[in-house]
């Protein structure tokens, strides 16, 4: 029996805490910076153009083949302002197949590609399948517009083997960059 | 069973066992599990159980996939204890390319990996008191610690279930500064929940007389039956793959192992309870001994291409030992993936276990077993 | 104790306290419904209904509204006047047993003199429900769940009403408005403390709740008997659950707790009687919907073994115990004392089945004729 009034004890004392949950669409947490919503692809301020040149490796590297992508010549760098030979034609994310694993963003030797972490990225109920496929000016929007305020982008995986130690940061950064670009 | 009364024989009485079908959808069985119950009045004389409706694939599709493409369809076997299944793989590879993890690495891997050990077992014992009856309590009880877990995860990895973290060598990027005091925010909550949960179910009479002495198990059966985890430590034998065959850095901690008397469906739920008090155990001394350092190998390959040869690596997983086979062949995927679940091993007595009992109790012994789905048709 | 009349004509005022009850019972299940959903949810830590309405105060409404709307189903197979009946058949019995229910001194439609033995064969009759309810949906699960709801509706029958007769025997009378009347200084608690454990024990029985709501257990049979059913004949059940909790929750506060005569006395205004009564009728309705959150369901085997190997022998000493007393004219806080150590025994002996092994414990082999002792 005392099992018993030790269970309705534990109860009552239960029912007098404050609830626990919260009323979604009226009140949303706090999305962690490094949260994985899917991934959107970043705009180059400087340059005016997106930092995606349509290099494929992203899309060889997705295990679910959900990207489609193709590069064309650059009028840019015809007009000498920028110094991307290539850049993004069109560019397809299928946001039905994305498992959000994050290797797009690890192999990408550009850093034109990033998990979206705000709540537009994961609030993406639509009534027709095909409004998951994502196209190119879909994709840039969020970072052209300037939404995107900050989206994690540390080194991630094997960018980290040449690890050194913390002071020396930004070199740290270039040097991946730099690995990331000859690899 | 044909009982003949004493009637005319042309007025024979039978009585015949009908079928109950516990179908695929039912609020009772934890995930798409089908089985076939020949009932007599209320006393189960024979089981059978009809598995596949969650069969996507897992061991042939990672054929197409190189070894880090191929972590994301562990997280998916197993979608309850997904940090150990990744370790188990990563480990894997780990020993066919002969790297090896630098210490921070196997720290963080071993905190998250014991983090979702305690996760999991929260899961059970929500469910579990569902099976018996309580109306939702111990569900929200248990899920109030296991979001503040999630929650954790979500600040390290990004993620709250596919994680997708631990890589070939390391794991993918590094802790957040302020992890050491989450970390322990989320241990002490952790231990202020448990107490709620063990209020609740663990000396409540009416849990006790549904669960106590219902399908012992005895050892020699345990060991023929292949079972493992805590179906296993429940009958009283102290096996667990962490001290029977250390993996990681496992040797390092101290920690109990805590067994059963009789292996019934009580025992399993003490034993599942009383490791999570010891997993909290494992982190708190991890999160001592951790310290700074690189997380990944040094000169780690952008295409990782292991040597022919084959591995078998086993884990313990929150449901038993979780092995997987990995045939190399130079290339740089393997050529062959082969995936040990426990649940489907431990699953298989499920019809050993319930022969004679009833209908309500083959319900509670199910849950007792604590399968995913996901592992069983994998 | 008169009833005072509203109007002149005997019918004309009966015709108007049954409208009144007509009205009431409806809204008062649907706020009983949002009270549930709200207290489960704050004993869970989550916040309950909180969109329709403010606070979620018109989920019952919107839940009814729903309900209403629903297409009847019947199945191509199933025994269709058996079937439409069925929620008939278990609703009407218990609506009926209002009819001579107080609610203060004034507030009631007819007293009778044989009151309580007219609410609990009433009770008794809506056990017939459930096996048509069974029966008729030509369906496994329902049958197996029809079939354990009458086994332990009947079993349970049976201390529920010797519990009630304990009071009456101490009272004097089977009149409910002179059992109220003799708790002036005393509830009946005070002298009948085993009667009211059994009492809430079966009568937590009777209402198919937790720990015995083996009949409806959502994930063991889906529903039992109520499988079938859909819109407003599912509403019905719901509806009688309820009110069979209102009734047996007001039952307890009249007979075991003085009604509205203890502690105010019996010259007080209307208000403070209704308002006695109802502090009464809610700790009690508050106290079921508690124990539904906090236990979890015995097996059909064990509820019985419970039933006819504990709870009987315990109401029939209770019996013995108060012809003992009025019979030789004893005291009454003789009563008290034995009945209190009669409630030790049965919380001892609970106790003692739940943790060792026997018929509680042990399932049986695959012939589940032998039931082993309890004690």
């Amino acid at each position: 029996m005392l099992g018993l009034l030790k269970a309705v004890g534990t109860t009552i004392r239960t029912a007098l805490r404050k609830p626990i949950t919260v009323q979604y669409p009226i009140e949303k947490k706090e999305l962690p910076h490094r949260a994985r919503g899917f991934p959107i692809l970043l705009w180059d301020f400087d340059k005016d153009e997106s930092f995606c040149t349509g290099c494929q490796v992203c899309a060889r590297y997705c295990p679910v083949d959900c990207m489609t992508v193709t590069m064309k010549d650059n009028p840019k760098k015809a007009e000498g302002k920028s110094t991307r030979k290539k850049i993004v034609d069109k560019f397809y994310i299928d946001y039905a197949r994305c498992m959000r694993c994050d290797i797009c963003v690890e192999v990408c030797n550009f850093d034109a590609i990033v998990m979206n972490n705000t709540w537009e990225g994961v609030e993406l109920s639509k009534y027709d399948r095909q409004d998951l496929v994502m196209d190119l000016p879909v994709l840039l929007r969020q970072s052209q517009s300037g939404e995107l305020k900050d989206p994690f982008r540390e080194p991630m995986g094997v960018a980290h083997s040449g690890w050194t130690p913390k002071q020396e940061e930004e070199e740290e950064v270039v040097e991946a960059k730099k690995e990331g670009g000859e690899g | 069973m044909a009982i003949e009364h004493h009637a005319p024989p042309e007025h024979e009485l039978d009585t015949i066992d009908i079928n109950v079908n516990v179908g695929p959808q039912h609020p009772a069985t934890h995930g798409v599990f089908r089985m076939v119950l020949t009932v007599d009045g209320e006393v189960v004389t024979d089981l059978d159980p009809v598995i596949g409706y969650m069969h996507r694939g897992n061991e042939k599709l990672p054929e197409n996939c190189d070894y880090r493409q191929a972590i994301g369809y562990h997280d998916r076997t197993d979608y309850l204890a997904q940090f150990n299944t990744e370790h188990c793989y990563v480990e894997a590879v780990e020993k066919l390319t002969g790297l090896t993890p630098p210490d921070r690495a196997e720290y963080i891997r071993v905190i998250l990996a014991e983090f979702n050990r305690i996760s999991s077992h929260l899961m059970f014992l929500g469910a579990f008191g569902t099976d018996v009856g309580l109306f939702g309590t111990s569900f929200m009880y248990a899920f109030r610690d296991r979001e503040t877990i999630q929650d954790m995860f979500e600040e390290v990895t990004g993620e709250r279930m596919m994680f997708n973290y631990f890589r070939p060598g390391g794991v993918a990027w590094d802790l957040p500064d302020d992890f050491d005091e989450l970390a322990r925010g989320v241990l002490s909550q952790i231990k202020r929940g448990i107490k709620d949960i063990d209020g609740l179910m663990m000396d409540n009479e009416v849990v006790l007389v549904r669960c106590r002495g219902l399908s012992p198990v005895s050892r020699e059966d345990a060991i023929n039956w292949g079972l493992s985890g805590p179906m296993l430590r429940a009958c009283g034998i102290q096996h667990d793959v962490r001290r029977a065959d250390p993996y990681s850095i496992y040797d390092r901690f101290e920690f109990d192992i805590p067994v059963g008397e009789q292996g019934d469906v009580f025992d399993r739920m003490t034993v599942r309870f009383d490791e999570i008090k010891q997993s909290v155990r494992i982190i708190e001394q991890a999160l001592d001994q951790i310290s700074e350092g690189p997380i990944m190998v040094e000169g780690m390959k952008r295409i990782l291409r292991a040597p022919a040869g084959e591995v078998y690596m086993r884990v313990e997983s929150p449901r038993g030992e979780y092995g997987v086979y990995v045939v190399a062949n130079g290339s740089d995927k393997p050529y062959r993936h082969k995936v040990r679940a426990p649940s489907f091993c431990n699953l298989s007595a499920l019809r050993a276990m319930s022969i004679g009992q009833y209908v309500a109790d083959v319900i509670v012994i199910l849950g007792s077993i604590d399968i995913v789905l996901g592992e069983v048709d994998r | 104790m008169i009833l005072g009349m509203i109007v002149d004509n005997v019918w004309l005022d009966a015709l108007i306290r049954l409208g009144g009850v007509a009205m009431l019972v409806p809204l008062t299940v649907i706020v009983l419904t949002w009270v549930e959903r709200k207290v489960m949810g704050r004993i869970q830590m989550r916040l309950g209904p909180m969109r329709v309405g403010p606070y979620g105060l018109l989920q019952g409404f919107a839940d009814t509204i729903k309900l209403l709307t629903k297409e009847d189903l019947r199945p191509t197979t199933a025994d269709r006047w058996v079937f439409e009946l069925a929620p008939f058949a278990i609703v009407v019995p218990i609506i009926m047993a209002l009819v001579t229910l107080p609610f203060t001194a004034d507030i009631l439609i007819r007293n009778l003199t044989l009151g309580l033995f007219y609410i609990v064969a009433l009770q008794g009759l809506s056990i017939v429900g459930f096996v048509m309810a069974g029966w008729g949906s030509d369906n496994k699960y329902a049958l197996i769940g029809g079939a354990r709801a009458a086994a332990q509706l009947i079993s349970y029958e049976v201390p529920f009403i010797l519990s009630i007769l304990a009071v009456a025997m101490v009272a004097g009378s089977l009149d409910i408005g002179i059992v109220v009347g003799s708790q002036d200084d005393t509830p009946f608690i005070a002298y009948l403390p085993l009667a009211f454990v059994i009492f809430m024990i079966a009568g937590l029985a009777e209402l198919y709740r937790q720990p015995f709501d083996i009949p409806v257990a959502e994930s063991e049979v889906v529903g039992g008997p109520f499988v079938e059913y859909s819109g407003i004949r599912w509403s019905m059940f719901q509806l009688g659950e309820f009110v069979g909790m209102v009734l047996i929750s007001i039952l307890a506060s009249l007979i075991f707790l003085g009604g509205w005569q203890w502690p105010i006395g019996g010259d007080v205004p209307e208000w403070a009687q209704a308002v006695t009564m109802a502090i009464k009728t809610v700790a009690f309705i508050l106290f079921f919907m508690w124990m539904r959150a906090s236990l979890p369901r015995l097996r059909v085997d064990q509820l019985m073994a419970y039933c006819w190997q504990l709870l009987l022998p315990f109401a029939f000493l209770q019996i013995i115990i108060n012809g003992l007393a009025l019979a030789y004219d004893w005291p009454l806080w003789t009563l008290t004392v034995m009945s209190l150590i009669g409630a030790g025994a049965l919380v001892y002996l609970t106790h003692r089945a739940a943790r060792q092994s026997g018929v509680m414990n042990q399932p049986t082999g695959v012939s589940a004729q032998q039931v082993g002792s309890v004690l």
